[in-house]
């Protein structure tokens, strides 16, 4: 059995329902999230990725309430949380889903104490807990993140880039969340350093069963850490397979191209690379043939108009 | 007297023997110094003779703590040491900032010196009756003393108090009311339409026209002075703090901030107002000055405090009257004198403390 | 190699800065030799010098920062005695340019591309106006612009971050300069667009007959352009040798540590290599080996004395005590062999040709 008939027996943990997402007003409306729908399962990480201005930032915030969804419906276990909530249900979100940000370097309040910065989500949920039960609280997050207790009393700048989004990471765990919306946690960090905070994601998540939802703008890392991956292209989904399945069957040019962008390691390959560009032209919609989206084989989903899925399917077969 | 003398020989020797001593510390400090700069450079190279004496027994694997590996250099900065530090490099505002301190308390400590005479009673010739109008400057009346005869020294010192009080009670009502307001309009996107047509509106009516109107309508006193200030003071302040709000309010540590469920008060108070730092004292550091000019402008036109209370926005009317006598033009330039140093000095350890407590200018 | 015109000497190079009222040694007694019309990519992670040391060659030393000993040589002139900016103003964009990460840093967002890149061709070639708007047109049809007739009277926000950085390039290029320093020039573009601008100015520097020198955190990113890989350390060149070299046969542990991390080696389900630690801040003394407190297989020497170059092939030198015969054999790890499976790969593919 696949995991990905697994994953359907299951019922998702956060459910996107054709959601838009608009900026501005009026004739400078900006539609930045065009009918977007996927569902994510427990315990699985599920990579979104696009190049920048291509939405996938927006999704993410959309789903933590920062950005408003203009139609569709965000569903957290199945209970609505877009829109309109109640106060319980805010604090259900606050407390259950949490973001890792892109950029370590300014994700951290620069005046305030490692400690505080790491306590602050229990402030607003655990009005009764004492100062000591949170600072033990504190020092276990940082230990859980491969940092010392005794860097609690430290401002942010005395840490490098990694050591500074490890402790992005610690303030999300220590709500205990079960959802995770890590937008580009690693784009920002050395190459070095990146596998440090990769692991310490993949750790977290066999220990605590945590789900992910991984944005990111480049394939590189997406083989090692997604189970599936939706590619987004101005706003609208293109394509959204199982990780094995879209990087051994790219299907939509989109995504070829963002496969043959991969920097390889290897200088003797590298030099021989051909680059793919994406052309939008290269589709020729027109008002006979509107892109639909489709099942090509199962679980493995691409948007296209009737001739494409044909050709797609087909592609799919050899 | 003699026996003085070797003791103040022997504190003497004492003195230069610590000179010495000090001197011979230094230069050896300096020395040390040297080799090791020349030591930190050395190091980093061994002669293929020394590598080929090099203990086998040192190619061994030496362990590995992974703990020391995540120990950084700590850096052991504070914000505002880092701050003070800076200020206090700064050579303009060190030297004016003592002598706005020292001037500001001889101000309020001027009228328990000994004789000082009293800034309202009017100075009898003591032989003739007769009040001592207009003396020039002497060592009686170090001002001089004006056209009803009253000391203006004393009226100088009792009118900075006046005036600074004003300015300090402006300064802090500017700040507080317009912080609060700033913060609100900026932060909370719903009310910052309706916030801004208000300010719109208020900010059109020429701000001296409000003054003049509150100023006109209560009777002259300093507490009509403060609240007619008060009343426009904060408009500056609050559209200044609103400003930096939008550009912080969206930066990613305010975001995450609010993704933990953070209070909006607590995100102002402790995200956003530390950043503000700087232009906020900046802001405050001005609006005393400037609340001082207002005085001076309000009394020019005639709806200042009443002549009998002695303030620099009276003292320079008074004077600027005389101004086209030449042997009484030093009315004017001593209240004149004094406003314009509080200003400058305000204006400059302002730039200079906000300077400072720009991180970015923390190398 | 060795017959080959050395363009540019760095000969022991120190730098420091002053940073709140400390010392930083940002750059440790560097030497490094650049070939006339090689590409040369200097690897490292942020901290680790390797923009101090490129922004030695055009003068643009933060203020804080000085040169304590060394000498860069270039046409039999010292650049590490230049004071002054009239002295500098010889060098910097006509012999030596530097593209940045940011291209909106280096345009000037009022004024049109194209009065921009005359304007560089009027000032350092000494071009009339008519005939630098001729020749800025060609210049932008070599960057990849289309309609450069069109895009000549446009203004930088008209174009995308990619377009920009490929205007970027051509203010640089514009110029006839010997040597282009890249700096990280596609870290702030999506990964689409960085190979087009790697390509780009791989081309250019084959047409122009420019020496280039790349700046880099990502290993990956590289292997494509570099004909040699220099990795730099805590304010030191670590290792260095051609880019064959440097990747299959890789001596200094830093150098390990970072081609083991690169996420595309990652298998699913395991650990990726991870580098433990941060880098050392370069306050005060480095003694020994500056990667050996994060490095699991250093020996007790690596704590004590610096390891000098031991050579490996002519080309190819590493600071490591590991290459000094009584060093225990340590073997890379394991993951660096999938590189050579990678190398393997290659290879078919190129029987495929």
């Amino acid at each position: 059995m696949s995991k990905w008939t697994e994953a359907r027996a299951r019922t998702p943990l956060v459910s996107v329902r054709n959601i838009d997402v608009t900026f501005g007003n009026g004739r400078n409306a900006f539609k930045a999230v065009d009918n977007v729908s996927f569902d994510i399962y427990r315990g699985e990480t599920f990579g979104l990725v696009g190049e920048s201005g291509s939405g996938k930032t927006t999704i993410g915030r959309a789903i933590i309430r920062i950005n408003k969804v203009s139609a569709g419906d965000i569903l957290y276990e199945g209970k609505r949380i877009s829109g309109k909530i109640d106060r319980e249900c805010d604090r259900e979100v606050i407390r259950n889903i949490q973001m890792i940000f892109q950029d370590p370097m300014a994700s951290l309040n620069e005046r305030a104490k490692i400690d505080y910065i790491i306590s602050e989500g229990l402030m607003s949920v655990n009005h009764g807990m004492s100062a000591a039960e949170r600072k033990e609280k504190v020092e276990q997050a940082l230990l859980d993140v491969g940092l010392l207790p005794e860097f609690a009393s430290r401002f942010p700048h005395e840490f490098s880039g990694g050591q500074r989004q490890r402790i992005g990471i610690a303030r999300c765990l220590v709500m205990n969340p079960s959802f995770i919306i890590a937008d580009e946690p690693i784009s920002a960090l050395d190459v070095s350093i990146r596998a440090q905070v990769l692991n310490l994601l993949s750790r977290l998540q066999q220990e605590r069963g945590l789900t992910y939802l991984f944005i990111a703008h480049d394939l590189s890392v997406m083989r090692f850490i997604t189970n599936r991956i939706a590619v987004i292209y101005k706003g609208v989904i293109v394509e959204l397979a199982e990780t094995e399945e879209l990087f051994r069957h790219p299907l939509h040019p989109y995504t070829k191209v963002l496969l043959s962008a991969v920097p390889v390691p290897n200088p003797r390959v590298e030099r021989k690379k051909k680059v793919l560009v994406y052309d939008p032209g290269c589709h020729h919609y027109s008002d006979g043939e509107r892109p639909v989206w489709a099942e090509v084989v199962p679980g493995h989903f691409v948007r296209g108009s009737e001739r494409e899925l044909d050709a797609y399917s087909e592609e799919r077969d050899k | 007297m003699a026996a003085k003398k070797p003791l103040f020989n022997r504190q003497m020797r004492r003195i230069s023997e610590l000179d010495a001593n000090i001197q011979a510390g230094l230069a050896r400090e300096e020395a040390e110094r040297a080799k090791q700069a020349e030591a930190e450079i050395e190091t980093v190279d061994y002669t293929p003779e020394q590598i080929a004496a090099l203990d086998p027994a040192l190619f061994e694997p030496a362990g590995f703590n992974e703990e020391d590996a995540e120990r950084t250099g700590y850096s052991n900065y504070s914000y505002w040491a880092s701050t003070f530090k800076n200020f206090w490099r700064n050579k303009v505002a060190r030297v004016l900032i003592i002598a706005l301190i020292a001037v500001l308390l001889f101000a309020f400590l001027q009228p328990i010196f000994p004789g000082q005479h009293d800034p309202v009673t009017i100075n009898n010739d003591p032989e003739t009756g007769i009040q001592l109008m207009n003396l020039a400057p002497s060592s009686e009346y170090w001002f001089g003393t004006n056209a009803i005869g009253q000391d203006l020294w004393a009226r100088v010192w009792a009118g900075t108090r006046v005036s600074v009080f004003i300015g300090l009670v402006v300064a802090l009502s500017d700040l507080v009311v317009g912080v609060i307001i700033g913060m609100i309009w900026g932060y909370v996107r719903k009310v910052d339409k309706v916030m801004t047509e208000i300010y719109n509106v208020i900010s059109n009516v020429p701000q001296t026209l409000i003054l003049i109107l509150v100023s006109y309508i209560l009777r002259p006193s300093i507490t009509t002075i403060i609240i007619s200030m008060c009343m426009v003071g904060w408009m500056a302040m609050a559209r200044f703090i609103r400003n930096q709000v939008v550009i912080f309010r969206d930066r990613d540590f305010n975001l995450a901030s609010r993704c933990l469920g953070t209070s909006t008060f607590r995100i102002i108070t402790k995200n956003l107002l530390p950043q503000m730092v700087s232009v906020i004292m900046l802001q405050t550091a001005l609006a005393i000055p400037g609340a001082i000019g207002d005085e001076v402008f309000l009394t020019y036109i005639g709806l200042g405090l009443p002549t009998s209370q002695a303030s620099l926005g009276n003292l320079v009317e008074a004077g600027r009257v005389l101004m086209m006598q030449k042997e009484l033009r030093y009315q004017l330039i001593f209240p004149a004198a004094v406003v314009a140093f509080i200003t400058i000095a305000f204006y400059i350890i302002g730039n200079a403390f906000s300077d400072a407590a720009d991180p970015k200018n923390h190398v | 190699m060795e017959n080959r015109e050395i363009i540019l000497s760095v000969k022991n190079l120190n730098v420091r800065f002053s940073l709140r009222g400390k010392s930083l040694h940002a750059i440790r007694g560097v030497s490094l030799d650049v070939f006339k019309g090689e590409s040369l990519a200097i690897v490292g992670e942020s901290g680790s010098g390797k923009s101090v040391l490129t922004k030695n060659f055009i003068g643009l030393l933060d203020k804080n920062g000085r040169i304590d000993s060394g000498e860069i040589l270039y046409a039999g002139m010292d650049l590490a005695k230049f004071t002054t900016e009239k002295e500098w103003a010889k060098i910097r964009g006509k012999k030596i340019a530097m593209v940045m990460q940011d291209p909106m840093t280096s345009l000037n967002p009022l004024k049109t591309i194209g009065w921009q890149i005359s304007e560089a061709l009027i000032l350092n070639r000494g071009m009339k106006r008519a005939e630098a708007k001729a020749a800025a047109i060609d210049i932008l049809k070599d960057v990849g612009i289309n309609e450069p007739q069109r895009r000549y009277r446009q203004y930088p926000h008209e174009f995308s971050g990619g377009m920009r950085q490929r205007v970027v390039i051509a203010i640089a290029v514009a110029c006839g300069p010997e040597i282009l320093i890249c700096d990280e020039p596609t870290t702030a573009l999506d990964v689409t667009i960085q190979s087009q601008i790697l390509g780009l100015i791989k081309t250019l520097c084959r047409k122009y007959e420019m020496t280039t020198i790349y700046i880099t955190h990502d290993l990956g990113v590289v292997a494509n352009v570099a004909d040699r890989i220099a990795v730099m350390y805590a304010g030191d060149i670590v290792e260095i040798g051609t880019a064959d070299e440097v990747f299959f046969n890789p001596q200094h542990p830093y150098t390990w540590a970072l081609l083991s991390s690169l996420p595309q080696l990652g298998e699913k389900g395991k650990e990726l290599y991870s580098i433990k630690g941060t880098p050392p801040k370069l306050f005060g003394v480095i003694k020994g080996d500056a990667f050996a407190p994060r490095n699991p297989q250093a020996l007790k020497i690596d704590y004590l004395v610096r390891p000098p170059y031991f050579e490996v092939s002519p080309t190819h030198k590493a600071r490591t005590w590991l290459l000094d015969p009584r060093a225990p054999k340590i073997e890379p790890p394991e993951i660096i062999k999938r590189l050579h499976d990678l190398e393997q790969e290659g290879e078919a593919g190129e029987a495929d040709e």
